[in-house]
C-alpha cells in the first residue's frame, strides 16, 4: 500500500508563486467542502439543534433545552432499543470479525482457483442489505424457510424455531443476516494485514518444526492484532447506524425487541416528531464519534500521510 | 507428511465452507426466483422451473420494479460519476499542492464518513422539502455525492501520490496549469483507481437504503432496495417468487460489477475505507 505524500514542491520552477498556488488548491477543494458542508456537516448541526427544540408538524417550533432527553432517558423503549443496539454490536462484530479471520485464513493460502473465491467472498458484500434482508425473511419463514429445513435435517432440532416470532429468534436472526453481509469486508481487511505478514517468519518456523495451530497462535494472531483491533473498531461504528437489514427483517419486532436507535429515531422522524428523533439520533452519534476516534487513532493513518 | 495432510484437510474444509456461507442464501434467492412455489424444500413437494416470477417483476405494470431499477442505475451513476469529478482535484490539491491543515481535512473527511445516517436525514428531509425536491432524483443525487466524497478522497489521494512528481514538474516547467496537469497527466495515469473509485460510489449509491426510503415517497425517485423492501404483494400471500426475482433483478447489477472488477474493488476498497 503507499502513501499519501504531501510535500511543499521544494524544486517547484521559479515562475509559480507559492501564494497563488494555494489559492488554486482552496480552488480546486471549493466544490467538496461546499458538499460536505451543505449536505452533511449543516444537517449534523441542525439536528443537534433540533434536538433542543419541540418540533412537531402543526405546532410552533419552541426551544425547550434538554427536555427531549429527559424525556428519552425515562423512555423504557429508548432504553430497550439501546440494549438491543449494544447486544447487537457486542455480539455480531465479534462474530463477524472472527468468521472474516477464518475465511481471510483460507484466502490467503495458495491453490488453484483462490482468485475465483475471491470474488465469490464479495458476492454477500454487494448485493443491498434490503434485498439480503427479504432473502433472510425468506430463509426464517417458519413452514418453508431453509433455516428450519437445515435445522431439520442436522437433526439440531425436530421442532421448527419460530426465528423472526421470539425476540431470542429475531436476534439470532437479525444478527446471522448481518454477519451474512459484513463479515466479506472484514475478510478484505484481514486478509491484506495477512499478506503484509512476512513469509520468512512462516518458513523459519517450519524448520523450528512448529505445527500449524503454533504458528497460528505465535506469529499470525500477534502480528495480525492491529489489523484485527482496526477491523473490530470499524466494524463497531458501522453495527451501531445498523438500519436497513433490520427495517427489512423484523421492522424492530417483536415488541421492539429488535429496533436500533437508528430505527428508533427513524419511527419518530416518519411521525414528523423532529425533535425527538433527533435527542435519540445525537445519542448514537455521540456514542459513534468515540468508536470512530478510537478507530481512526488505531487505524494510524497519520503514517499514511508522513 | 501427516501434517500437511491436516492442513490439507482443513483448506479443502475451509474453501466449502466459506463457498456455503457466502453463496447459500444467494443461490436460495435465485432457486426461489426460478421456482414456481417457494415451498420447494417440504419434504413431497417438487421444484418446477418457471420464468413467470421474472416475466411479472419485468413486464407487470402494477410493480414498477424496472422502473425502480431505472432510478436506481441513474441516480447511482449521475452520484458516482458527479462525485469522481468533483474529488479529484480535491484530492490533486492534498496529494500535490501547498495547503495548511491537509491532515486535518483528511482526518475531518474520514471522520464524517463514519457519521450515522439517521443523524442528518431529517435535516435533509426539511431541506429537500423547502427546495421541493422530495421525491425526485435530486434529493438522492445530492447527499449521495456528499456522502461518497470522504471513501473517494481517500482513495484518489492514495492513487495519484503514486504518479511520479517528476511528470507535473516537467509539465509545469513547460507552462501547464495545475488544471492541464490534473487532466492531462495524473487522471490518465492514475486512471485505473480513478475508475475503482467510481466503482466503489456506484455500489456504495445503489445499496444506500434510509435516504432512499425517506426521501422518495413513489415511483418517480423510488431506488430498486426500498421497492424490494416495501413490496407485500396484492393479494395477502406474500409473492416469494416475486420478490426473490425483483431481488436477483435488484442484484444483478452490482453483483456483475463486482466480479467483473473484483481485483479493482479490493484494491480500492483496502486502500480507502480501512488500512492495516
Amino acid at each position: 500500500m503507499t502513501q499519501p505524500q504531501p510535500n511543499m514542491d521544494e524544486n517547484r520552477p521559479h515562475h509559480i508563486n507559492p501564494f497563488q498556488e494555494s489559492w488554486t488548491a482552496l480552488l480546486f477543494m471549493l466544490p467538496l467542502l461546499a458538499f460536505l458542508l451543505i449536505l452533511i456537516v449543516i444537517p449534523v448541526v441542525g439536528t443537534v439543534l433540533d434536538s433542543l427544540m419541540r418540533d412537531v408538524a402543526f405546532l410552533p417550533k419552541k426551544w425547550i433545552g434538554l427536555t427531549n432527553f429527559q424525556v428519552l432517558l425515562k423512555d423504557a423503549a429508548f432504553w430497550q432499543s439501546t440494549r438491543f443496539t449494544l447486544s447487537f454490536v457486542v455480539v455480531s462484530v465479534p462474530l463477524e470479525v472472527f468468521l472474516g479471520l477464518l475465511i481471510a485464513l483460507v484466502l490467503n493460502e495458495s491453490f488453484s482457483g483462490r482468485g475465483i473465491l475471491r470474488a465469490v467472498v464479495l458476492i454477500p458484500w454487494a448485493i443491498p442489505a434490503a434485498v439480503s434482508g427479504r432473502v433472510f425473511e425468506l430463509i426464517y419463514h417458519y413452514s418453508y424457510g431453509a433455516a428450519n429445513y437445515l435445522l431439520k435435517i442436522t437433526g439440531l432440532s425436530h421442532e421448527p424455531m419460530n426465528w423472526l416470532g421470539t425476540g431470542m429468534g429475531a436476534f439470532i436472526g437479525v444478527v446471522l443476516a448481518d454477519a451474512w453481509k459484513t463479515t466479506p469486508f472484514a475478510a478484505l481487511i484481514l486478509l491484506a494485514g495477512l499478506s503484509a505478514i512476512n513469509e520468512d517468519l512462516y518458513k523459519q518456523a517450519r524448520v523450528d518444526r512448529a505445527h500449524f495451530f503454533q504458528r497460528m497462535w505465535y506469529i499470525t494472531l500477534p502480528l495480525l492484532k492491529p489489523v484485527i483491533v482496526v477491523t473490530l473498531l470499524f466494524r463497531t461504528v458501522m453495527a451501531l447506524r445498523v438500519f436497513d437489514v433490520i427495517y427489512v427483517l423484523t421492522g424492530g419486532g417483536p415488541g421492539g425487541a429488535t429496533t436500533p436507535l437508528s430505527l428508533f429515531a427513524f419511527r419518530y422522524f416518519s411521525a414528523a416528531d423532529f425533535g425527538y428523533g433527533a435527542a435519540a439520533s445525537v445519542l448514537l452519534f455521540v456514542i459513534a464519534l468515540v468508536f470512530s476516534v478510537l478507530y481512526v487513532k488505531a487505524g494510524r493513518f497519520e503514517e499514511e500521510l508522513e | 507428511m501427516k501434517e500437511e495432510m491436516i492442513q490439507k484437510a482443513l483448506l479443502v474444509c475451509g474453501v466449502t465452507l466459506t463457498i456455503l456461507f457466502c453463496l447459500g442464501p444467494f443461490f436460495y434467492m435465485v432457486l426461489t426466483a426460478f421456482g414456481r412455489h417457494p415451498d420447494f424444500l417440504l419434504p413431497g413437494k417438487a421444484y418446477t422451473p418457471t420464468l413467470d416470477n421474472f416475466r411479472v417483476v419485468i413486464f407487470s405494470e402494477s410493480i414498477p420494479f424496472m422502473t425502480y431499477l431505472k432510478n436506481s442505475i441513474l441516480i447511482s451513476a449521475i452520484s458516482a460519476v458527479v462525485s469522481v469529478g468533483l474529488v479529484s482535484p480535491a484530492a490533486y490539491a492534498i496529494a500535490r499542492l501547498p495547503l495548511p491543515g491537509k491532515a486535518a481535512f483528511l482526518f475531518g473527511a474520514l471522520g464524517i464518513s463514519m457519521f450515522p445516517e439517521i443523524s442528518l436525514i431529517s435535516y435533509l428531509f426539511k431541506l429537500m422539502s423547502a427546495m421541493n425536491l422530495v421525491n425526485t432524483y435530486m434529493a438522492l443525487i445530492l447527499p449521495y455525492i456528499a456522502w461518497t466524497m470522504p471513501l473517494s478522497l481517500w482513495i484518489l489521494v492514495s492513487y495519484f501520490s503514486q504518479v511520479p512528481r517528476d511528470l507535473d514538474r516537467a509539465a509545469q516547467i513547460d507552462g501547464a496549469s495545475r488544471l492541464q496537469i490534473l487532466f492531462k497527466i495524473i487522471l490518465p495515469l492514475a486512471a485505473p483507481g480513478v475508475y475503482a473509485t467510481g466503482l466503489l460510489a456506484f455500489i456504495f449509491a445503489f445499496n444506500e437504503f434510509l435516504f432512499a426510503l425517506m426521501l422518495t415517497i413513489d415511483h418517480s425517485a423510488r431506488t430498486i432496495p426500498v421497492g424490494i423492501a416495501l413490496f407485500e404483494g396484492f393479494h395477502g400471500q406474500i409473492p416469494w417468487g416475486q420478490i426473490m426475482a425483483g431481488a436477483s433483478v435488484a442484484s444483478l447489477p452490482v453483483v456483475a460489477l463486482t466480479l467483473v472488477f473484483q481485483r479493482r474493488i479490493v484494491q480500492g476498497l483496502t486502500r480507502g475505507a480501512v488500512k492495516g
